[in-house]
């Protein structure tokens, strides 16, 4: 068909996605349905796809962020469900069997927990119709995601997990608050506060001129190859933070001016700053019809309906330096932070102090 | 104490407490800490320090009251063709409309690395650095605030022929978006200080692209298969770096970069209105006759780059003679490709990444030495190279550059292609087409690079062209290929690389 189909997970949601010409809508409907009901986890194909997940591994290892991300997790989460990550321990890809995949999509590939989202050149009520015929042989079980969740809850833990390696010539680190839920009305200011941290690197075309304070510091001094604010939601917690590249020699200096402009958000936020964030991100990518239907399909399983982007730049719009510092004082004035970091971190400050201070000098991920 | 009342305090506010501006002091923080969190008045003084005032949100799983939301977009919209107009000064200017809330306007100008001179040699990959710096109307941190306050993005990206320079952003700043981007490319003041932070960056690329051998192998097929423009290094070369400055520049800008070969294309946009503000910022351009394209000729030869790796990347390309103005050629190479495929020996891809394509599955999946294969096309306007490049261990050289000359002999067969793999590759070449055109950045880049080549867009005439390739085509285009000489290179272990002559003997039998 010249189609595309794929299948991503995430901590919390699994996505299996087509994309096809417009003639081939039903029939990419009725390979999803025959994938999520009738899969027979052939022995050989699971065999096979443990050596591709096995391979993927080595990848995503090669990949700093990822790395780090997975500790963070790891860390930050400890003993709870989110410190999990996604690909599952080696010794879990080797032994998983059948048996474990056909009870796994039992009792989570249940019908009230599906969506089925479509974008493009579609019509609603075909749609419907193709899937009503479709998708009949799912379970009803009336369990929902938020159920499993308050069984099993997240808990943040302050923590730090630190992996030597002198021989790589840059250290990669992140430092994370805990953060708002996806429902969490405090989720918008935070994500102002993502785009107020900015993100920046050396190639990045605004240089030391970027508006964001963490960027002119990190610019100047020149004190990072990269970094970026991240702003992560689950469903009962979330992680607020910045992910680093830094030469060895910089990263005090890294922390300090990281961990500063943090604190800051909580006792001294410009309206001018603010704006400046808020005009950063109302133009999310909203061409991709793949990009569209993922977002109708996440929206549909967070928050149960789709946010109107109207109501998503009210919300947006409402946000104001008082807000700010209002959600910063409830996530980083006097929190515990989790800190995750990889390669040449001799020198990397410690958690000693353990949370941002009330002031900018005490800061506390600096100064060993 | 100040900070164990703080934390009190907090715990009290939860997360949306309602705050009513001063309405009560309260006497001892005990008081406070045993009133519920919804009604807890916090005393101005924490007020302005806590962030009092903000108002608080039902969560996100609960609609916001009062939003008035605008009507949703038809379920069926009419496809828009491209509106073109040319300035009497030679500026084309082009725009297609769009419902959607973003806009994306290009400055597209025909001018590339096959336009540098010796002196000039390095200029292009500058200039990409150069974008958006300083210009006679505004400084560098006045562009990058501008750019920011409007929430947009600004990009610039230069090819062997074109350069382009884009500008995302709301619909609603368009004027501002035309006005910037223009005055970007018209006018850099191309600042000493600038130059030279730039040429540091220069040198970081050079050193980088020195690790990335697929590149530098694709790099090295242009050099020695070409004489005239298409030789020139994209990447500006080490000793360029001691020669570039503001005086270079400048000579290249005003000698390429005239109305003629000037594009300026957005997505998004009424014509009507993009033309009122581009008019006035682009007509003063003077007009000159359009500068003779240099003459690049295809002549086929041999690179082979000593490096520290065990691997060894190599690849064997053959000339497509026309370029993209031979569009029907041009299309059936595209499905070639795809028809070819090829990747790397892991993927973490599923159905619909090319696992059916000739290169995986006669190739990678029997040959589990290979790292990687992949048959690539780079298409000009006038010519182009079509070939397949592989990594492999360097004990497998001679054996991989076998099957390599195999599979390219095989498709200049007759017979040796089936309908089934030509449909799958002509349906994936149109869907991937198609695909890309989603993204509004795509189609504002797509129009403006179209109208550089053909003087207008021919998405239809182009997917017609994929459409009607047949079986035969594939082999006369494989056999018309094959019968230019031979441009191979090669990086890395190259020692057991076999000699030029025994490799094109393979494809040139008489």
């Amino acid at each position: 068909m010249g189609g595309h189909l794929n299948a991503y997970t995430s901590r919390e949601q699994t996505t299996y996605y087509a994309k096809v010409l417009q003639s081939d809508v039903p029939k990419a409907l009725s390979i999803l349905a025959d994938i999520l009901q009738n899969s027979k986890f052939d022995d050989n194909r699971i065999l096979r796809e443990r050596d591709v997940i096995l391979r993927e591994m080595e990848e995503v290892e090669k990949q700093p962020d990822e790395v780090i991300f997975d500790h963070l997790h790891a860390t930050a989460f400890q003993y709870s469900p989110l410190a999990r990550t996604i690909l599952g321990p080696a010794n879990n890809i080797k032994t998983i069997s059948k048996e474990h995949l056909q009870s796994y999509i039992k009792t989570h590939y249940t019908a009230p927990r599906m969506v089925i989202a479509a974008s493009g050149a579609v019509r609603h009520e075909d749609i419907v119709e193709t899937v009503k015929g479709l998708f009949t042989k799912l379970s009803g079980d009336p369990t929902t995601a938020s159920q499993l969740v308050a069984k099993e809850p997240s808990f943040f833990t302050g923590s730090e997990v630190r992996m030597f390696d002198s021989d790589l010539p840059l250290a990669h680190f992140a430092v994370a608050f805990n953060g708002a839920s996806w429902t969490d009305p405090d989720s918008i200011p935070l994500m102002v506060m993502q785009a107020m941290l900015g993100s920046w690197n050396k190639n990045a075309g605004g240089g030391k001129h970027m508006g964001s304070e963490l960027a002119q510091r990190v610019a100047i001094n020149d004190i990072a190859d990269s970094y970026m604010a991240f702003n992560t939601n689950y469903k009962d917690t979330g992680l607020f933070g910045v992910f680093a590249t830094a030469k060895p020699d910089c990263l005090d200096d890294l922390a300090y001016s990281i961990m500063y402009e943090i604190t800051k958000l909580v006792y001294r936020v410009s309206e001018a700053d603010v704006i400046r964030a808020l005009e950063i991100f109302p133009a999310p990518s909203l061409g991709w019809t793949s990009a569209v239907a993922e977002d109708i399909g996440r929206q549909l399983l967070t928050y149960g309906r789709r946010i109107p982007l109207a109501e998503l730049f009210a919300r947006i719009d409402a946000v104001n330096a008082s807000t700010i510092k209002r959600v910063a004082n409830r996530f980083i004035y006097d929190r515990d932070i989790a800190i995750a970091s990889m390669g040449p971190v001799g020198s990397c400050p410690t958690t000693t102090g353990s949370d941002a201070g009330p002031t900018g000098t005490d800061i506390s991920f600096a100064l060993p | 104490m100040f900070k164990t009342a703080a934390s009190r305090l907090r715990a009290l506010k939860g997360r949306t407490s309602t705050f009513n501006r001063g309405v009560a002091r309260f006497s001892s923080l005990n008081d406070v800490a045993t009133k519920p969190p919804s009604s807890s008045p916090f005393g101005v003084l924490f007020g302005w320090l806590t962030g009092g005032k903000s108002r608080s949100m039902p969560p996100l799983d609960f609609p916001l009251s009062g939003i008035k939301l605008p009507p949703a977009l038809p379920d069926y919209v009419q496809p828009v063709e491209p509106q073109i107009t040319t300035l009497p000064n030679g500026v084309k200017i082009a725009s297609l409309k769009s419902e959607k809330p973003a806009a994306s306007v290009g400055l597209y100008v025909n001018c590339g690395s096959v336009y540098e001179t010796p002196e000039s040699s390095g200029a292009t990959h500058l200039l990409e650095h150069m974008a958006f710096k300083s210009t006679r109307n505004r400084s560098h941190l006045r562009i990058v605030r501008e750019v920011e306050a409007i929430g947009g993005n600004v990009q610039a990206s230069a090819s062997r022929e074109q350069m382009a320079y884009t500008f995302n952003a709301l619909k609603t700043y368009v004027p501002e978006m035309v006005e910037l981007l223009i005055d970007c490319v018209r006018n850099p003041a191309f600042l000493d200080w600038e130059i030279n932070e730039e040429l540091q960056k220069v040198k970081h690329d050079i050193s980088e692209a020195s690790t990335n051998l697929e590149a530098l192998v694709l790099e090295a097929v242009h050099s020695v298969g070409y004489k005239g423009g298409l030789a020139n290094p994209l990447l500006a070369p080490e000793s360029s770096i001691s020669r570039l400055n503001s005086n270079v520049l400048e000579e290249f800008l005003s000698e390429n970069y005239t109305a003629p070969r000037m594009v300026l294309a957005a997505y998004g946009v009424e014509h009507e209105e993009l033309l009122k503000i581009a008019e006035l910022l682009l007509s003063d351009l003077p007009s000159v006759p359009p500068a003779k394209e240099p003459k690049s000729v295809y002549t086929g030869g041999d690179y082979r780059g000593q490096g520290d790796s065990g691997e060894t990347h190599f690849a064997l390309a053959f000339e497509l003679p026309g370029g993209w103005l031979n569009e029907k050629d041009a299309m059936i190479v595209k499905v070639l490709q795809v028809l070819m495929g090829g990747g790397g020996s892991f993927s973490a891809g599923g159905p619909g990444k090319g696992m059916h394509s000739r290169l995986y599955s006669r190739v990678l999946n029997q040959h589990l030495e290979l790292h990687s294969i992949s048959a690539f096309s780079s298409i000009y306007n006038n010519t182009g190279i079509f070939g397949i490049q592989a990594a492999t261990g360097s004990d497998f050289v001679t054996k991989a550059i076998d099957i390599a000359a195999n599979e390219l002999i095989a498709i200049a067969t007759p017979g040796e292609v089936d309908q089934v793999q030509l449909d799958r590759a002509k349906k994936s070449t149109k869907s991937s087409i198609l695909m890309n055109l989603e993204s509004r950045m795509v189609v504002a880049d797509d129009l403006g690079r179209q109208i550089l080549t053909y003087n207008e867009w021919k998405l239809s005439q182009l997917l017609k062209a994929v459409d009607e390739v047949s079986l035969e085509d594939i082999a006369s285009i494989g056999q018309k290929l094959l019968s230019s000489p031979l441009t191979m290179a090669s990086y890395g272990d190259v020692t057991k690389v076999p000699s030029y002559d025994s490799v094109s003997k393979k494809f040139h039998v008489k």
